[in-house]
């Protein structure tokens, strides 16, 4: 609901601020001494367009708030389920920055058997849903480890657990 | 008429079952690469490299040509049926594949995408071989002022994408811009926005932030609608041949013709690229449409504009390679690799030295892409399957394939770290209901267009001197045409609205 009535200015304002900010880094990068262009030519021509544009879109959404309002009171209610999202990006979020330290194989068995429990529906939680998730993720995780290692020649982070196999 | 005997000469070589079998190969081995989210056609070539040492210069190559049409065309099969491009040049087919596929029309959205891939590669694959060194000739005479406008030009067709809600969509596109800022300047090397980290100093590699957006945000949408306990299955209707009629087909012929004009066009010119030129397609088609508003929700002649337009970038990127040595893309770069492993020097001498290697590959080419046809013809059922496995399954396959897949590029950890960002953003804007499409063309356009002004600059000294050059001019020109009459459509557009509205209160 929120998003809907006020998503536009939200939008804005943080493209006014992103850009600001931009632009004053970009006034702190050295200046070309050869050229007429420097690395600082783009971020601030960028910035400057970003700038004008994010404005003139609160601008506009400012302007026109009382019909957005207006037109958000007649929509649908989504029903969204922002625990599931949550707990699949944190999850995410630990595979990525522990795929390096810990290793493809470790991570990969742990995290895949977790997230599809978390994406299942309700209905497919049964303790012989589980075990059909964790094979699935067993066999998968082995299946391209040795497909990457054998088949094209990439080798994954190996982790703790250095295997020469 | 020397070419058609030479070429003959090379099909009847190429004749022999071994060859056949070993171009069957690539073309599958491709198809796969293709179609995994992160597995691109440069790496399956890339790949096949060190195969290719033990076999004659002309076996090896044609192999490689035939990895090449296979992997570039792969990527439609995840563009249409999971929403995530398995190759950077199938971004657009998801725009209107993925709908298409929700609403069951799958295997016909696959139809069309592999026959105009096919077609587009044949349009191609003539120019090339009877057209070569003509059109060498004059790219040859492009200057950094020329690509710039190029670039400029691609860039403008955001205006075109956005419109519906122009100033969201320009914005969407900006992020893209600024995100493609990130990293060492070009030219001099300065580090720009990098905030003291070493792994940024590179930028952001263009595959890790195409699944980040696509994949990474499709399984967080996923994860938030999983909430009302029943599983949405698709339900598929059962197809005949490629699913799509006579009449049907007769009526892309004009879209496919443009498009395939667009492909080959872009492909020669060095460095732009299949991804470029697909987008390109794709608002050329909607602007031309007599329904644009269609595009995006499941409209065929956007996966046809697409489709042939990628594919027939192959041919176009093949002429600078074969009759220059200067390879269009990645990909070719990697050719260019092979051609210097079997002592084949890519350049004007390559066709009186050794030309029974460039008809070789010629002929290579026109079998390879029919291999491609009927490998995914056969395929198609095979590969509607996949939508068969329950979404909280697949999903998280996909996402550890996009984590490998993006590792796999540059073997750093940082590039898997980094499609989580981008996969956050594409959720954002999904929140938002920002467009997707101007933050990846920008992201992509963005480092070409500072590269070439920069040394564009550099050649001519100032940007006045930039219109001197008649090729910049039109397409200066054109861009800016382009913008004006966008922003006229959309006032336009803007003051019928309020006009319906003005009505509906009274």
């Amino acid at each position: 609901m929120f998003i809907k009535k006020y998503g536009d200015i939200i939008v804005g304002g943080f493209f006014m601020i992103l850009s600001a900010g931009m632009m004053i880094m970009a006034k702190m990068l050295p200046k070309s001494t050869v050229m007429d262009i420097g690395p600082d030519f783009m971020p601030m021509c960028i910035g400057v367009v970003t700038f004008v544009l994010a404005a003139a879109l609160v601008f506009f959404n400012v302007k026109n708030l009382k019909m957005r309002k207006a037109e958000a009171e007649t929509m649908v209610k989504e029903d969204l389920d922002y625990k599931r999202m949550l707990t699949s990006f944190m999850l995410i979020l630990v595979y990525v920055y522990l795929l390096q330290p810990v290793g493809f194989i470790i991570t990969t068995i742990l995290y895949l058997p977790f997230q599809m429990y978390v994406l299942a529906p309700d209905d497919k939680k049964t303790k012989k849903d589980v075990i059909q998730l964790t094979v699935t993720s067993v066999l998968f995780t082995f299946v391209v480890f040795f497909l990457f290692r054998y088949g094209f020649k990439i080798i994954l982070p190996a982790g703790i657990f250095t295997i020469n196999l | 008429m020397n070419a058609l005997i030479s070429l003959g000469n090379a099909y009847a070589r190429i004749f022999t079952p071994g060859s056949l079998l070993l171009m069957a190969a690539g073309v599958s081995v491709g198809i796969i690469f293709g179609s995994i989210p992160g597995l691109s056609a440069s790496m399956a070539v890339a790949l096949f490299l060190p195969l290719t040492f033990s076999m004659s210069p002309s076996m090896g190559m044609n192999m490689l040509v035939a990895v090449y049409i296979g992997g570039i065309s792969g990527g439609l099969i995840s563009a249409i049926l999971l929403n995530m491009p398995g190759t950077a040049s199938s971004i657009a087919t998801c725009f209107d594949g993925y709908p298409m596929a929700q609403k069951g029309e799958a295997g016909k959205a696959l139809g069309f995408g592999i026959v105009f891939s096919f077609l587009g590669s044949v349009f191609s694959f003539i120019i090339l071989t009877f057209c070569a060194p003509m059109l060498a000739d004059i790219a040859l005479k492009f200057t950094p002022a020329e690509n710039f406008g190029i670039s400029f030009f691609a860039l403008t067709m955001v205006a075109v994408l956005a419109s519906g809600s122009m100033l969201k969509g320009v914005l969407a596109g900006m992020l893209g811009l600024i995100f493609s800022l990130v990293g060492m300047a070009p030219i001099d090397g300065t580090a720009r926005f990098t905030f003291g980290s070493s792994s940024l100093m590179a930028g952001y590699d263009t595959l890790p932030t195409l699944i980040g957006i696509f994949a990474i945000s499709e399984i967080l949408i996923t994860a938030e609608s999983m909430g009302h306990g029943q599983m949405e299955t698709i339900k598929m209707k059962p197809i005949k041949g490629f699913g799509f009629t006579w009449k049907e087909f007769v009526y892309q012929i004009p879209n496919a013709i443009r498009s395939a004009l667009i492909g080959t066009g872009i492909g020669i010119l060095p460095g732009i690229g299949g991804s470029t030129s697909g987008m390109l397609a794709y608002v050329t088609a909607k602007n031309m449409s007599k329904h644009p508003e269609e595009f995006g929700k499941g409209c065929p002649d956007g996966i046809v504009a697409t489709e042939t337009a990628n594919n027939a970038t192959i041919g176009g990127a093949m002429i600078p390679l074969l009759v220059l040595g200067i390879p269009g893309d990645g990909v070719t770069a990697m050719m260019l690799g092979g051609f210097l492993i079997h002592g084949l020097s890519a350049g004007p001498l390559l066709f009186v030295k050794n030309a029974d290697v460039v008809y070789g590959i010629f002929a290579a080419c026109m079998i390879c892409v029919t291999m491609m046809l009927l490998i995914e013809f056969f395929g198609i059922k095979v590969f509607v399957q996949l939508l068969k496995i329950p979404k909280h399954i697949l999903m998280p396959l996909i996402l550890v394939l996009c984590c490998v897949g993006a590792y796999a590029t540059n073997n750093r950890i940082f590039d898997v770290q980094s499609i989580l960002l981008f996969g956050l953003v594409g959720y954002l804007y999904h929140k938002f209901r920002l467009p997707t499409t101007p933050f990846v063309l920008c992201f992509l356009i963005g480092k070409m267009l500072e590269t070439y002004l920069r040394r564009g600059i550099m050649q001519y000294k100032s940007f006045g001197a930039f219109f001197q050059r008649p090729i910049f001019d039109a397409f200066f020109f054109v861009a800016i045409g382009v913008v004006v009459w966008s922003v006229y459509k959309e006032y336009k557009m803007y003051l019928s609205k309020k006009a319906v509205k003005a009505t509906e209160q009274s």
